[in-house]
């Protein structure tokens, strides 16, 4: 806002050829998540014989597919399952990461630098080559598979690495150490400086983290497929299985539930980009 | 304001979509009743007589079963819960899930430690499996109402054969007749010659291209490539013995007839496809869709399109069925008068793991598929499958089903299973691809194949 | 802080984290490893060592080596595409136009739609799309699918995931641009700095944490592609778009050799490892002159 009223003509066309760019980006990114909202209205055979057609064209446009959808996925019993999951695991493991990063912040020791560099590497640790020997070791030796507690930690741990490692980024650049000595001459424990000073300036890296952890929680299909089982415990795009077919798929079905299973994830999305904005602000004010 | 307004709005949406799914009320169209994706009526079971005999000490015993065959999983769960109701034993369907193999799935259930009791599997999964994981089922009393379908492993059979699949060129009567504007005999076509033929003369009615030809490597890899060795003569004894000879060398792929005559007759395919302009940018479902739509005549698939076709519009009572995969001009030759059905897919009883009441359980389950009338009724009509049990007297309601079931009683169908190693269809389906975008040859097409077996050990 | 407390701190701090992460990616990773040098199948009962035969395997494994190549190349353009794009696109967003809001929720769409959902869609958009504008514009670049070309089935993969990965990307440099502390910027108008001048002297020091972190997510991400890959392409036209975790996996499960694939997987992983270790090092190095 600032910008805008600076500068005379020059600026305001470089602005309007910017915002023009930005738009078509923007529609170009936003196309398929469109086409998805569009199809998810129509039956299959309008979805492969007219995808882009509009809605009001075709003959049985309707909210069947949610129905369906909603139904089939037994939706609110996977719902509950996401929600305890994604839940539990987003707040384990933020909070976790950020002490975890805090730490090897402020300790400049061989653990510190062994345990980052590990972490590092880790992000690059295929999931395929994981996958078997993380069956065998939990649910072969340990024999504690089909627990929603398993998943919860799972999730967490395989999180950890990329938290850690943008919670430290964050903590690097943004976070004055003054703050912290001024805590401690004043009496402060570590644990109380962390928690006091340190934990709230780190608002927008923790929303940016919890959304992009819960995202991934909550729509992970492969480690959830690899831990639960049981039909009661079954999370959201795991309840999706039904539609798909061994040569074909049921796509309005698949898209509704998409919706369905997104829409969640969406409203965080909003509610956290605020919280982005005041971390912000506070920041500037302090 | 902007951000507000839109929350405001998905949150809206969201309510709307729950309230709506709630009630269950449909907002919209009311629904058509010639709707072509109306859902298919299903065939009641007649429940009122069962003479199975039970055995009660089961009683609350609960098993597993993995299902690889995605289109039954829900029928499956209805032929459980019938079971359950009568036996007392519960069988819970597990499914394999979109981007699992099913062989994937069992492998990383047997390192979690908990295997599937009953686990449906493709042949070459069971051969694999079978003589360090399964229950040998050699001496169940079924077998001797499958003979011809069972899978052996040194002897002894690990596997419960589920379903006879065929597959060759689909047709679809109505609009060939429509087309030509006379009547059409299936039969009448008994070569390669005749065929073309036949095509040839609905392009001159009008109809440019008229046939359906899947890019999908598992079609072109294995249904499509496999005839080179199902029909060396029909048997599978015949398609292992021509897999022994290319593997050591002794067959000279250059030199076997059948390799140049499934050629012949997939540059028929290719010339008359529908999307030859661009064949390896065709879509599966619109080949149903324009097989029912009678854009198309004829499609290269299975009796599985089944579904495909009935969402596409086709009825039950429409004419429907299938030519086989003609390769050469000798009307006496099987393969212009036989279509191929075996056996696919398999249930394996795991002899490692499940315990003895389990097994108990499982080995009852299958008996019960196979001899009592509800599981009988249920396999045909409910998963509508075609068993390969002679004693089950019911008969597959879909005209694709039907027609297979038809040729194998009428013995018009060759039983030729070809065990190919797991990757046959990648890896060849891929050579294949290259060669139907005309980018190959069929020198390099045959060159690829022999390298492929000569990488085997 | 005081090395007194040092114990204490590591176990409040470090270790509930640590546990976690060491249990559930490390140890399966070293037992990953302990299984590439046996001759375990995946099923089998015995596992017997065998040396270094897997490793050997993976040097015979010619496809295996021309899917790296090809993912090379994948990844270089992913990469630089990526972070450009994201780059600018998270700096218009922060500069307070109208409605960036709404834009923002826009640009993270793609992070909502995964699996078979994003496969088909976008190969409606190759394969129909295109197709369609080819017919009503006669372009030859739009007269086939683009997936049925190895060449355009490459340029949809690096397209698709740039989509994806910037969506994911946007977010993160927003969170840095949001970071930078207003009164830089406000001195730096003052001094009367330009745009671009700004952007190079002020603004890119000040980001280079998040262009760190950006590239190496973008990195070992292009690196690992598989999701987009098997839903998008799944190899074809005739497994000439096949990449390297794909590869390892096909190997693994379909191809059933468990042993070679699993050291497939290692490998790839140590020459992941190594080029994006030198690539945080090379950026760091730049964050600390700044």
């Amino acid at each position: 806002m600032t910008q805008t009223t600076i500068g005379g003509t020059r600026k305001k066309v470089i602005n309007a050829l910017m915002m023009a760019g930005l738009i078509i980006v923007f529609i170009a990114y936003m196309f398929p998540f469109i086409m998805v909202i569009i199809n998810s209205l129509k039956q299959k055979r309008d979805i492969i014989k007219s995808p882009f057609s509009w809605l009001f064209t075709i003959k049985g446009l309707s909210f069947d597919n949610f129905v369906k959808a909603f139904t089939q996925m037994d939706f609110l019993n996977a719902f509950k399952n996401s929600l305890i999951v994604t839940v539990s695991a987003t707040v384990l493991v933020t909070l976790l990461a950020a002490m975890l990063a805090y730490y090897i912040v402020r300790h400049k020791n061989w653990i510190s630098s062994v345990t980052f560099s590990l972490m590092v590497a880790s992000m690059i640790i295929p999931f395929q080559a994981i996958m078997i020997p993380l069956v065998s070791i939990y649910g072969g030796t340990l024999n504690i598979l089909n627990h929603r507690l398993t998943l919860i930690f799972m999730h967490t741990g395989f999180s950890m690495a990329m938290s850690v490692f943008m919670f430290h980024g964050f903590l690097n650049g943004n976070i004055p150490i003054a703050l912290e000595e001024a805590a401690y001459i004043d009496g402060c424990t570590h644990s109380q400086t962390f928690f006091r000073i340190v934990f709230p300036l780190l608002k927008p890296i923790i929303s940016t983290m919890v959304i992009l952890n819960a995202l991934a929680f909550w729509n992970d299909f492969l480690l959830p497929s690899l831990v639960l089982t049981d039909k009661k415990l079954l999370t959201l795009p795991l309840s999706t299985y039904s539609f798909y077919g061994t040569y074909s798929a049921d796509y309005g079905t698949i898209m509704a539930g998409l919706l369905l299973c997104v829409i969640p994830i969406l409203i965080l999305y909003m509610v956290l980009q605020k919280q982005i904005i005041n971390g912000v602000v506070a920041g500037a004010v302090k | 304001m902007k951000r507000k307004a839109l929350a405001r709005i998905c949150l809206g949406l969201s309510l709307t979509l729950l309230s709506t799914s709630l009630t269950g009320c449909t907002f919209g169209f009311a629904s058509d009743p010639d709707d072509p994706n109306e859902v298919v009526q299903e065939e009641p079971i007649d429940t009122s007589v069962d003479t199975f005999q039970y055995d009660t000490s089961l009683r609350g015993t609960s098993i597993t079963l993995l299902n690889s065959k995605a289109e039954i999983q829900v029928a499956l769960e209805k032929m459980s819960a019938e079971y359950e109701s009568r036996s007392g034993v519960h069988v819970e369907v597990m499914p394999v899930t979109d981007g699992d193999s099913p062989y994937t799935k069992v492998v990383s259930l047997y390192n979690s430690g908990n295997p599937p009791t009953l686990s449906i599997l493709d042949t070459t999964d069971v051969i694999a499996l079978a003589e360090e994981k399964a229950a040998d089922l050699t001496e169940e009393p079924w077998t001797e109402e499958a003979e011809g379908y069972l899978t052996e492993v040194n002897g002894k059979v690990y596997s419960f054969p589920l379903c006879i699949e065929g597959r060759g060129i689909i047709y679809n009567r109505t609009v060939i007749e429509e087309t030509l504007g006379e009547s059409f005999d299936p039969a009448s076509i008994t070569t390669l010659a005749d065929f073309t033929g036949l095509l040839d003369r609905l392009v001159t009615a009008g109809m440019d291209r008229p046939l359906s030809l899947a890019k999908e490597d598992w079609s072109l890899g294995a249904h499509q490539l496999q005839y080179i060795y199902e029909t060396y003569n029909g048997t599978s004894e015949g398609a292992q013995e021509v897999i022994e000879q290319v593997k050591a060398g002794e067959l000279d792929l250059n030199a076997y007839p059948r390799v140049n005559e499934f050629l012949d007759a997939f540059d028929v395919l290719k010339k008359y496809n529908v999307s030859a302009k661009d064949p390896l940018g065709a879509d599966y479902d619109e080949m149903a869709i324009d097989l029912a739509d009678g854009k198309t005549a004829f499609w290269f698939n299975g009796n599985w399109a089944w579904p495909n076709l009935s969402e596409a519009g086709a009825e039950n009572e429409d004419a429907y069925g299938f030519l086989p995969y003609f390769m050469n001009n000798d009307p006496n030759d099987f393969v212009n008068q036989k279509i191929q059905a075996s056996p696919s897919k398999q249930i394996m009883l795991d002899g490692q793991m499940a315990s003895e009441k389990e097994q108990a359980a499982a080995r009852e389950f299958l008996n019960w598929i196979v001899y009592s009338e509800i599981g009988q009724q249920m396999l045909v009509k409910t998963c509508n499958i075609i068993p390969p049990f002679q004693n089950n007297p019911y008969e597959p309601s879909d005209p694709l089903s039907r027609d297979i079931y038809e040729r194998v009683h009428n013995d018009e169908a060759f039983n030729a299973s070809a065990i190919v190693p797991n990757d046959h269809w990648a890896v060849l389906g891929a050579a294949m691809q290259k060669y139907l975008a005309d980018r190959s040859d069929r020198q390099e097409l045959i060159d690829s194949i022999q390298a492929y077996w000569d990488e085997q050990e | 802080m005081k090395s007194k407390s040092n114990g204490k701190d590591f176990c409040t701090f470090a270790l509930p984290g640590l546990f976690c992460f060491l249990a559930v990616v490390i140890v399966p990773f070293l037992y990953g490893v302990y299984l590439t040098l046996t001759d375990w199948n995946g099923v089998s009962r015995d596992k017997n060592f065998v040396g270094l035969k897997n490793f050997v395997g993976v040097i015979k494994d010619t496809q295996f080596w021309s899917s790296l190549l090809l993912t090379f190349r994948y990844v270089i353009f992913v990469v630089i595409i990526v972070n450009v794009i994201a780059f600018a696109i998270a700096w218009l967003l922060t500069r307070g136009i109208k409605g960036q809001n709404f834009f923002r929720a826009g640009f993270f769409t793609p992070n909502l739609i995964g699996g078979i959902v994003l496969g088909y869609i976008w190969q409606f958009v190759f394969s129909r799309v295109f197709v369609s504008i080819g017919d009503s514009t006669g372009w030859g670049a739009f007269e086939a699918s683009w997936l049925s070309d190895p060449g355009k089935a490459f340029a949809a993969l690096v397209i698709v995931s740039v989509w994806q990965l910037s969506g994911y990307m946007i977010l993160i440099y927003v969170a840095g641009f949001m970071g930078l502390s207003e009164d830089v910027l406000e001195a730096a108008s003052i001094d009367g700095a330009s745009g671009f001048i700004k952007l190079k002297n002020i603004i890119m020091p000040l980001m280079m944490s998040s262009v760190t972190i950006c590239l190496f997510l973008t990195l070992s991400r292009a690196f690992m592609v598989y999701d987009v890959n098997l839903s998008l392409t799944a190899g074809a036209p005739y497994g000439t778009t096949e990449m390297a975790a794909m590869h390892v996996y096909e190997k693994a499960f379909t191809s059933r050799q468990f042993g070679v694939g699993q050291a497939e997987a290692l490998v790839l992983f140590i020459i992941t490892a190594c080029i994006s270790g030198l690539q945080v090092y090379l950026t760091k190095k730049k964050e600390v002159e700044a």
